[in-house]
């Protein structure tokens, strides 16, 4: 990979999140990078700051909460801690898309599969309404679903959780992004839906040459997919490689622990 | 969705019919019934008493009374007033005009004021949150006769050349009219508008809290998008649901509102008819009082099934 010239370059980010009584602080100055095409995981339990860090990325905070953050997130030369909303919006979706952790919820239950498609295509690609649902129809395909023209009409509750899933990446890859945040993309799916929505992911980066961010606590998510990883723990990155060494000759106790937590086919019998 | 309306007005049918049971029996259960209350203090001997009880119909058993009453009333034909010997239709169709119309605008107001401030309540949080839920919890301690009384006063007092009793009639001149109405439909409204605005309130915090919001954020769509598509479109179910349960307090509000402002509507006429017992206005305008918070219900059900596919099923 052209790690000569990363699109993303994140140094010392850290992130406070401010409630009215405490200030926590999630990410304590990481630094790392994405280059063009490239897939990197981050790896690390529930509260090791890896969401905020997602999140950070794209300045997005949940209602209600602020983040204050500090540090530089150069992204092809403009920081994007130091851009103002109205810039930061034409990044979002456009240039950065991200896909969450819970498609169950992540959809709004009162608009048509296609109309969540169609306001992210119209917004950023200046694209007539008819045009719009047209390149919904061949998203909703690329992802596959099945008679996309027919089911774009359909309402999220007529979704399993997996068709869910793959409709909020058609959503997230609408508008071509160069970088595709996966924020634990397969945790709230079944095992073998899982895979699928996996092996869509790794499809459309190499389709359409976009970096991957891939976060996630589960290791074996990370082995096949990444080139490098960031194991993150506490707020801070205690271990960062290519995934082949991370994973056979791990440098930090956490990370071993990570690593032990996987379940194994050869070991499964031992613990009973 | 024409399934559920054939359902939705079958139900309303079976509604109206309790509520006409309940009306008429409850009528006959207060003590004294038209014609004692029409001789008043005068001693009448028994037997006329009797006869015109019999000439009004009144020495039947309650049950055929009932079922007589109904099968005109189903035709359309709600019998004539004890007092004014007239059809009770021909009474009540002008008055219930002018019910309706202050009880409409009144609605009108209070959705606009309670959305405007439970969104803005919602949205801008801190001092505006403050002082809506303030002003909230004040109106709402505070009846709406009260409020009537005392825009009655305040404008009476402070600004003459606004008149306040002048009802006109909307044919002669509409905007006069709704002009007229203004202030006893605010008087009105107020209450009401609270009610609709702590349950915007709640509802678009509710919402703003859930994960498609912030879905919709991370696709880089405009505020305003956000706020109609994502935002007010879930939360609106609630607020509907609210404002169709307020009509019922708008038209109770109304009698006593008409009767401050001097509106010929139909609750003075309702008071004077339970007075003097005329037993088919009341049971007529309880009737249409309720098919109206009814229908309006069916409409909101209807209008959820518009708002949300998963109504449907």
């Amino acid at each position: 990979m052209s790690k000569a010239d990363p699109i993303l370059r994140v140094r010392d980010l850290t992130a406070r999140i401010v409630t009215r009584k405490e200030t926590f602080q999630a990410v304590r100055g990481i630094s790392f990078d994405i280059g063009a095409g490239e897939a990197v995981g981050f790896v690390g339990e529930s509260g090791c700051g890896k969401s905020v860090t997602a999140r950070a990325l794209m300045r997005l905070a949940p209602e209600g909460t602020a983040i204050a953050l500090d540090g530089a997130v150069d992204f092809h030369g403009q920081d994007l801690l130091r851009l103002g909303e109205v810039a930061m919006r034409d990044i979002r979706g456009r240039r950065i898309a991200m896909v969450f952790q819970d498609p169950m919820t992540s959809l709004n239950p009162v608009m048509s599969i296609g109309a969540q498609i169609d306001d992210i295509v119209c917004r950023h690609m200046g694209l007539s309404r008819r045009e719009a649902r047209q390149r919904t129809v061949e998203l909703l395909a690329s992802v596959g679903i099945p008679d996309a023209a027919h089911r774009a009409d359909d309402y999220p509750h007529q979704f399993s959780g997996g068709m869910r899933q793959r409709v909020l990446i058609a959503v997230a890859i609408s508008c071509d992004p160069e970088l595709l945040i996966a924020d634990e993309p397969t945790t709230a799916l079944d095992v073998t839906v899982q895979a699928q929505i996996l092996r869509l992911l790794l499809r459309l980066r190499d389709e359409r040459g976009m970096s991957l961010m891939l976060i996630t606590h589960d290791f074996g998510v990370v082995a096949g997919m990444v080139e490098r990883v960031n194991v993150m723990y506490g707020g801070e990155i205690v271990e960062a490689g290519p995934v082949e060494q991370v994973f056979h000759a791990p440098g930090h106790a956490y990370t071993r622990a990570l690593l032990d937590a996987v379940p194994r086919l050869d070991s499964a019998g031992q613990k009973q | 969705m024409r399934r559920m309306v054939i359902a939705r007005l079958a139900w309303t049918v079976a509604i109206l019919l309790g509520v006409s049971f309940v009306a008429f029996m409850l009528v006959r259960a207060l003590p004294g019934d038209f014609v004692q209350t029409s001789a008043g203090a005068q001693n009448v001997a028994s037997d006329v008493l009797e006869a015109a009880r019999r000439e009004l119909g009144l020495d039947r058993p309650l049950l055929e009374q009932y079922l007589i009453w109904l099968g005109n009333a189903v035709r359309g034909d709600f019998g004539y007033s004890f007092v004014t010997r007239q059809p009770v239709v021909g009474e009540i169709l002008p008055r219930f005009v002018v019910t309706f119309q202050l009880t409409l605008i009144a609605g009108l107001i209070a959705m606009a004021m309670g959305v405007a401030t439970g969104l803005a309540s919602a949205r801008l949080r801190g001092r505006a949150d403050w002082i809506v839920r303030l002003y909230n919890g004040f109106i709402l301690a505070v009846p709406n006769f009260v409020v009537a009384t005392l825009i009655v006063l305040v404008v009476g007092l402070y600004f003459p050349q606004i008149a306040i009793f002048n009802y006109t009639p909307f044919f002669t001149d509409p905007l006069a009219n709704i002009g007229g109405l203004l202030l006893p439909a605010l008087s009105l409204a107020l209450a009401v508008s609270v009610t609709i605005s702590e349950n915007t309130r709640a509802a678009v915090l509710e919402v703003s809290g859930q994960d498609f919001v912030m879905v919709a954020r991370a696709k880089g769509l405009l505020p305003r998008t956000v706020l109609a598509n994502y935002l007010m479109r879930n939360a609106l179910t609630p607020i509907v649901t609210v404002t169709g349960l307020q009509v019922a307090t708008l038209l109770g509000g109304s009698i006593l509102v008409e009767t401050i402002f001097a509106i010929p509507g139909m609750g003075q006429y309702l008071f004077d008819s339970i007075t003097s017992r005329d037993y088919p206005v009341i049971q007529a305008i309880v009737l249409l009082a309720s098919a109206v918070v009814v229908i309006v219900n069916m409409f909101v059900d209807i209008a959820y099934a518009r708002i949300d596919a998963r109504a449907q099923s």
